[in-house]
């Protein structure tokens, strides 16, 4: 009899030590600090004129120049190196552009996100 | 005797009373658990949103290949033609120069004037409407029409 109740106060005792333990979640955000940096803007170019001299036309050329009331010396490139001008140009340009279009990209991934953000908290 | 029954009648007392423990115990062991269902609720939620940002992300950044890819493609087009012009049909530009040297001289400043203004698009200036609208060989930059012109698709007549 006796060893029956102090069983079950043994059990009771036991059970009263298992629990269910309280759920944290810990969340903190700390928002980043935007660079903000400004887009520079494009300048406006001067533009260039280009002359052509040939064996034949250069006696006029320089001629015309010192009219015109300008020195008269030219810094030359050949038909190959005019190509090659124009050539680098254009890679020149196109690196220009695809850098600048990858820094809109990443704008607008990156601000966009930062938007939302924004809108949602007000 | 006596005694043995104060033992027995205090030993039932405290059963009862742990069991009344116990219950209540119980009780709010089931108040943790609801919180714990809604807070994992909650975090399933949350974890779903980010799930959902995560495929919108993967979006951007593929349609954002995309069109890089497309972008770096249409300037390596431009460079084509820039080359095919100077050479095109075994032309020689040097010799051109010389036989015809007022249209070729016309011709590259004209072409030059052209250029600085594929630089300038290229370095983030706007497009002019004339520029947006251009849909004729006539009327694009032939220097740059890929980024010059957004609307102009090369034709050959």
């Amino acid at each position: 009899m006796y060893r029956i109740i102090i069983s079950i106060l043994v059990i009771l005792f036991l059970t009263g030590c298992s629990g269910v333990k309280k759920l944290s979640i810990f969340k903190e955000e700390v928002p980043r600090a935007k660079l903000d940096l400004a887009k520079p803007t494009m300048p406006e170019l001067e533009k260039l004129k280009w002359i052509i001299i040939t064996s034949d036309n250069a006696d006029e050329v320089f001629k015309k120049m010192e009219e015109q009331g300008l020195d008269p010396v030219l810094f030359g490139l050949n038909d190959k190196d005019f190509q090659l001008i124009a050539k680098n140009f254009a890679q020149i340009r196109a690196h220009l552009k695809v850098t600048n279009d990858l820094l809109d990209k990443y704008k607008e991934y990156y601000e966009k996100e930062d938007k939302d953000k924004d809108e949602k908290r007000n | 005797m006596l005694g043995m029954r104060l033992f027995l009648i205090g030993i039932v007392v405290t059963a009862i009373a742990g069991g009344g423990f116990y219950v209540m115990k119980l009780k709010a062991d089931n108040e943790i658990l609801k919180a714990n269902a809604i807070k994992m609720e909650q975090a399933i939620t949350e974890q779903k949103q980010l799930i959902e940002n995560q495929k919108k992300d993967f979006q951007a950044i593929l349609t954002a290949n995309n069109e890089m890819n497309e972008l770096v493609n249409n300037l390596k087009k431009d460079l084509d033609d820039l080359d095919n012009r100077f050479n095109k049909g075994g032309r020689d530009f040097g010799k051109l120069a010389i036989e015809k040297t007022e249209t070729i001289q016309r011709i590259i400043n004209g072409a030059s004037d052209k250029v600085l203004r594929c630089v300038e698009i290229a370095g983030g200036a706007p497009l002019t409407e004339e520029e947006i609208n251009a849909t004729k060989k006539s009327e694009i930059n032939r220097e740059c029409p890929s980024i010059a012109n957004p609307n102009y698709v090369p034709y050959n007549n």
